[in-house]
């Protein structure tokens, strides 16, 4: 038996209904430890089986049966360590982007599946029928999703709840836009909490599997719980004392960011073309406190309490209650599509959240047709009526629905910025790196956040390497591009452990990897020190890496939109900056091991994944 | 020469109207330093914990050369 573990993970191929138990040996699970660092272990072994089949990985079609899913825990998620509630979500391939597919959520599924006796689920295969899966103190069973099949993820929840009489189960799920294949879906759970990002949900849909409802009694075993239990009260003091996760987020929100990125003119604004918004204020989380809060929902386990309840009052976007909007969805349906009407982000976030569709991309590729709209490349006969001006609340509204249901225009708003831009004839106008739309930070006025966008392995995403703490939270010298490789790296191996134990990134403000050492260490009986947990963190990054060369994705794709490397910021703080890439790049690769993109067989030798 | 103030989070609770459309307008002599100027408003430098002039990182020691300036203050922040 291996402490903090559950030591059973379930497998099961929807073609053929078998339902499977399997144990990891324990010199596997110190390897990659368990959440994303397993089930990336996971898909390359999926992978190698499927190029045995004669399958050239290439050519994979990711909404096709032989795409593998997998629902991961690591050794922290429901311990008592602080913010260990969540879970990591991925498939071999994203169907959005053509990369490996990753998601990390909140709520409380993760400690929720590791009670039911499980750390993870591996789903391959296509069901005939549309179906869901219960596991329900310790049994897995698949269940006809007919009468579900068109719900949203709250009705889905609710109607999961009941059916099973299990009012406090975990359930993940997918809405409309899951089951209608919209290649951004997501996969919800406890209703407002996504695995947001590379169109998981539509490969949940792919599979006519509606979602997964988990409850049950069982705990994780600590193997040194005296010391356990003392780093834990260390932790949770920690975790109050600072600043950060003890003031700021609790009080406000990620939407404490609005401001200060903006006021730093990093705040990408009409589609990335300006760095300033204006109007920044009234979409801020002061405001969103002050006009909109009505209480907060922390995740399971969480000490900060960084999830919104709110609501609009009054007005066309009234909504009696939702959740959030976090930074990013406030930025992706607000700033960049240039809305400045708070009820209108909320109102297109709950649309988001419910239909299940990523806000992110969605926000990002709204405002991509703005751009295009505005430079006379969409035809008026496209847009059927919209209004596509920047700064149009209903349009972004609309879509936001229209995009889960496929209707019209939100069509290729679904397909994401880079298929829409290169369908009207101006590919240079979407603002994604590997096909997946960046977030809330223009790297023009912070370069290492570039660096990390570009190299991330899932594509432009920011808590992949989150050097934005380092360079506007924190004393680094934003402008530069020394130093920011290293920086970059340590990021991002330090992130896979995170999203490997599993638990909250938000942790990484007050806690470091001796910390993270500390945790892993009792509960497992390791003696485990922050040296290899950087290592087992490379090691993740290298074989997930590994994947997606499979797939084609090297150092060309290693890259940032020409608007980031060639035009100058217009304005504001970041004025007359460029993203000088390829200095980053070059000592990256160096740094890294990799040649072009792609890990040496010395590295590979290094890392234990030869 | 003028300088523009803004607080954010948590600092407004001391300045609930001062925000980024209204910011204070006060008085200084050039080569002002930042620290005078937190200690103007009342607040302790532990309270005050990101500093930006005109958008970009400066310090308690750092002076305040340039007419209209904008100094944005914020305690401990974060996210993602």
């Amino acid at each position: 038996m291996n402490f903090g573990y559950m030591n059973k993970w379930l497998k099961i191929n929807l073609t053929t209904r078998e339902i499977k138990d399997f144990t990891i040996p324990e010199e596997t699970l110190r390897k990659y430890l368990g959440g994303k660092g397993i089930a990336v272990y996971f898909l390359w072994k999926h992978g190698k089986k499927l190029e045995e089949k004669g399958i050239d990985l290439k050519e994979l079609d990711a909404l096709s049966p032989e795409n593998m899913l997998i629902f991961a825990t690591g050794p922290a998620t429901g311990t008592k360590s602080p913010n260990s509630g969540r879970h990591h979500v991925m498939a071999l391939k994203s169907p959005f982007t053509g990369s490996i597919g990753s998601g990390n959520t909140g709520g409380k599924w993760g400690a929720k599946l590791k009670f039911t006796g499980y750390d993870g689920v591996i789903i391959t295969g296509k069901s005939e029928k549309q179906v869901y899966l219960s596991i329900i103190d310790g049994k897995a069973e698949l269940h006809d999703a007919e009468k579900i099949w068109g719900k949203n993820s709250v009705e889905t929840s609710e109607w999961l709840r009941n059916e099973h009489n299990q009012s406090k189960a975990g359930v993940s799920c997918i809405g409309p836009g899951g089951e209608n294949l919209v290649p951004m879906a997501v996969i919800m759970n406890e209703e407002h909490r996504a695995a947001g990002r590379t169109g998981l949900g539509a490969v949940m849909g792919s599979k006519n599997f509606k979602a997964i409802i988990v409850e049950g009694n069982e705990k994780p075993k600590i193997a040194k719980p005296e010391e356990f239990e003392a780093k834990v009260k260390e932790h949770v003091e920690k975790l109050k004392e600072n600043g950060v996760t003890g003031q700021g987020l609790p009080t406000y929100g990620t939407a404490v960011l609005v401001n200060i990125v903006n006021q730093s003119g990093l705040f990408p604004t009409n589609n990335w073309q300006k760095g300033v918004d204006p109007d920044a204020e009234k979409i801020s989380g002061e405001t969103l406190t002050e006009k909109y809060l009505i209480g907060k929902n922390p995740c399971w386990g969480c000490v900060v309490a960084c999830g919104r309840k709110t609501k609009v009052d009054s007005g066309k976007y009234k909504i009696d209650y939702t959740e959030g909007p976090e930074y990013e969805s406030i930025w992706a349906l607000g700033a960049t599509t240039g809305i400045n009407d708070m009820g209108a982000v909320i109102k297109a976030n709950d649309n988001c959240d419910i239909y299940g569709i990523d806000p992110i991309s969605t926000g990002s590729t709204i405002a991509a047709a703005m751009e295009l709209y505005e430079k006379g490349k969409i035809p008026d006969e496209d847009i059927k009526g919209l209004d596509l001006k920047f700064g149009n609340a209903d349009a972004v509204v609309e879509l936001s629905r229209m995009t889960a249901f496929r209707e019209g225009l939100g069509y290729w708003i679904g397909e994401g910025s880079k298929k829409l831009c290169e369908h009207y004839g101006a590919p240079d106008l979407s603002m994604q790196v590997k096909g997946l739309e960046m977030p809330a930070y223009d790297p023009r006025g912070a370069k290492g956040i570039g660096l990390n966008y570009a190299t991330a392995n899932r594509g432009g995403c920011h808590v992949t390497g989150y050097t934005i703490a380092a360079e506007i939270l924190g004393d680094v010298d934003r402008f530069t591009t020394e130093g920011k490789a290293g920086l970059t790296i340590t990021f991002q191996d330090f992130t896979c452990i995170v999203n490997s134990a599993v638990n909250c990134l938000f942790l990484t403000f007050a806690l470091g990897l001796d910390e993270y050492a500390e945790i892993i260490g009792p509960v497992t009986g390791w003696d485990v020190t922050a040296e290899e947990l950087l290592k087992t963190g490379e090691r993740i990054t290298n074989l997930e890496r590994m994947i997606i060369n499979k797939f084609g994705i090297t150092g060309k794709d290693d890259t940032l939109p020409k608007r980031l490397l060639e035009e100058k910021m217009p304005e504001g703080p970041s004025e007359g900056q460029t993203v000088d890439l390829e200095t980053m790049k070059q000592e990256y690769y160096k740094l890294r091991g990799w040649v072009d993109g792609i890990p040496t067989a010395e590295k590979i030798k290094e890392l234990g994944l030869d | 020469m003028k300088l523009y103030v803004k607080v954010f989070a948590s600092l407004r609770q001391k300045y609930p109207d001062i925000n980024d459309f209204n910011p204070l307008i006060i008085d200084i002599e050039k080569g002002t330093k930042i620290i005078d100027i937190i200690e103007l408003l009342d607040f302790t430098t532990d309270e005050v914990h990101l500093i930006l002039l005109n958008g970009i990182k400066a310090s308690i020691d750092t002076s305040i050369e340039g007419d209209e300036s904008i100094l944005s203050l914020f305690p401990p922040i974060g996210g993602g």
